[in-house]
């Protein structure tokens, strides 16, 4: 079952300077379970489908469901069952940490217990009665993660979760991130920072300039995002280059290396054509492909322009 | 529902400006009590003497303060709803939009309109004090009763239609400070220029109709209207208002 289901969406923001698309007809189906990475850089209108989907923003043209309801109109019947942060959390300045989050649970049924387990579960169990005026970003971050944990939800939607946090928390983060997808919770996490997500997601789909540039498993994305290949590593550069290339091999020099074209499964082809030469390996290795690269390629190499 | 109006009712009470406004009130109160014991001779036969019966007519003079508290508590309320951001994490708990904002008109009114009862209330209990110790009761009765409470009673109201009609503004506008302009811009330019160029007018006028509400129809007019009416004609407007609040905000985005 799809628990979040975007279809043709498209979010135009109209100003006195003009029109700015921000989403250009996204499709996106986010399965049951497990951590979905929502990536793109600044801009690439990953808020703007976060708040359509939470009803904040009317879309200009097409739909979005969640938990199978149709958004905005019948959020409301799905909301106990989805938590969310959207960009920097609010809350009211002059209300302790606590009593934000006894007045939002309240809104649902939510007792004083919850509200102190998550506080515990996010670490402000110390500082719950200080006023949120008096918090740092990291603490306000926090407890906007702790805000959206409390209705113990089967889907976090969670917009850049890792703001204002530092290393640790940042750590932390990701570590509640795979703890909660592991649960069986589906984690929806939007984010510019593929550190953030790299380890932690299952799915991911990559936007760009509003619209979706890859989308599946982490390990599609990243097959499908660069060719397999090798890194192979000899003394004589040169030679070894050559003796590839002479044996119908398509090799390339890469950073005091040699890049060779061919999977990983093939490595014995190299070894052989470089022995036979003489040539000895000081390194051979699979060429990794890295989620950030694969976001830095596809998102560079998206041709179409916002409109003015 | 009532979670909401609770959670509400509960941030109004804590805002700041709020503090600030009972502040300056019991400020004010506190002056005008000194005053008015340093005024009035405690001699019988001697003048002037407080006289309690003239608290309905004070009262009638600090609706205008009154009325203007409201309406800046009514439009900050909201504005700063908008200012902070905090209506953005309302919404994803509660994604019922018009619920969310009657909610948040309901707490305002009902708040604003106990403040104000109880602001006459301190200040009546304080010039009862001076009338008792340095003035005179004389003429307190169940009528001057019923007509002191009658007038805070409609102050108050007052006030509490003020804080909606601020609110509304302030929620078409997004924020506080459209509201205040608004509000200035209406009562110092365009209710002057309808009562310079278009005196038949004057009646559908807020403040004629917040004069002819808080006395009673005492004041002489170029027109006739009851209290009742003035009250049906200005909870229309502050109605209307709200309306077209509710509208705009079901239709915006929440950026």
């Amino acid at each position: 079952m799809a628990v979040i289901e975007v279809e043709g969406l498209r979010k135009e923001y109209r100003s006195r300077r003009g029109r700015t698309l921000a989403v250009d007809g996204l499709d996106l189906v986010v399965p049951e379970g497990g951590v979905f990475a929502f990536l793109g850089p600044n801009g690439a209108g990953k808020t703007t489908t976060i708040r359509c989907l939470l009803g904040l923003v009317r879309p200009t043209a097409g739909r979005c469901r969640l938990l199978g309801a149709e958004t905005p109109k019948d959020l409301s019947t799905v909301i106990r069952r989805v938590g969310s942060i959207v960009e920097t959390p609010t809350f009211f300045p002059r209300f302790s940490g606590r009593l934000n989050l006894e007045l939002l649970g309240r809104l649902h049924g939510i007792g004083r217990k919850a509200v102190g387990d998550v506080l515990e579960r996010v670490g402000l169990a110390d500082r719950a009665d200080y006023l949120v005026k008096t918090y740092s970003l990291g603490m306000r971050q926090r407890l906007g993660i702790g805000a959206a944990l409390l209705k113990d939800p089967e889907v976090l939607i969670l917009d850049e979760p890792a703001n204002g946090l530092d290393p640790a928390g940042i750590k932390e983060v990701r570590e509640l991130l795979r703890r909660l997808g592991s649960e069986g919770r589906t984690i929806f996490v939007s984010s510019h920072i593929l550190t953030e997500v790299q380890h932690t997601a299952d799915r991911v789909a990559i936007l760009s300039r509003g619209k979706s540039v890859a989308s599946g498993p982490v390990g599609e994305v990243l097959a499908a995002g660069r060719s397999a290949g090798l890194i192979v590593r000899v003394d004589d550069m040169a030679g070894g280059l050559e003796a590839l290339r002479s044996a119908g091999i398509s090799a390339s020099p890469d950073d005091h290396a040699i890049r060779v074209m061919l999977p990983p499964e093939e490595a014995a082809t190299v070894t052989r054509t470089l022995a036979d030469r003489g040539l000895y390996l000081t390194e051979l290795r699979p060429d990794e492909v890295d989620l950030e690269t694969v976001f830095l390629e596809l998102t560079r190499e998206s041709p179409k322009e916002p409109s003015p | 529902m009532t979670a909401l109006l609770a959670g509400e009712l509960r941030r109004m009470w804590s805002r700041h400006l709020v503090r600030i406004v009972i502040g300056l009130a019991l400020l004010g109160i506190a002056i005008t009590g000194v005053i008015v014991a340093v005024r009035s001779s405690p001699e019988v036969g001697a003048d002037p003497r407080f006289p309690l019966t003239m608290l309905p007519d004070i009262l009638k003079g600090t609706s205008i303060p009154l009325i203007i508290a409201g309406w800046l508590l009514g439009a900050s309320f909201i504005g700063a709803d908008w200012r902070v951001g905090t209506i953005t994490t309302l919404l994803t708990w509660e994604p019922r939009r018009t619920r969310v904002i009657v909610a948040k008109v309901v707490a305002c009114s009902v708040f604003v309109f106990a403040l104000a009862i109880a602001v006459q209330a301190v200040l009546g209990g304080i010039l009862g004090l001076d009338a008792a110790f340095r003035g005179t009761t004389e003429g307190v009765d169940a009528t001057w009763l019923r007509e002191t409470s009658g007038v805070a009673v409609r102050a108050a109201t007052l006030a509490s239609v003020a804080s909606v009609i601020g609110f509304a503004v302030a929620s078409i506008g997004r924020n506080t400070a459209a509201a205040l302009g608004a509000g200035f811009a209406y009562l110092a330019v365009i209710e002057n220029l309808v009562r310079g160029l278009r005196p038949g007018w004057q009646r559908w006028l807020f403040t004629d109709n917040a004069a002819v509400f808080i006395t009673g129809g005492d004041v002489s007019f170029t027109f006739e209207r009851t209290m009742l009416q003035a009250l049906v004609l200005l909870a229309a407007y502050a109605a209307a208002l709200f309306a077209v609040g509710v509208v705009m905000f079901r239709a915006r985005d929440v950026n």
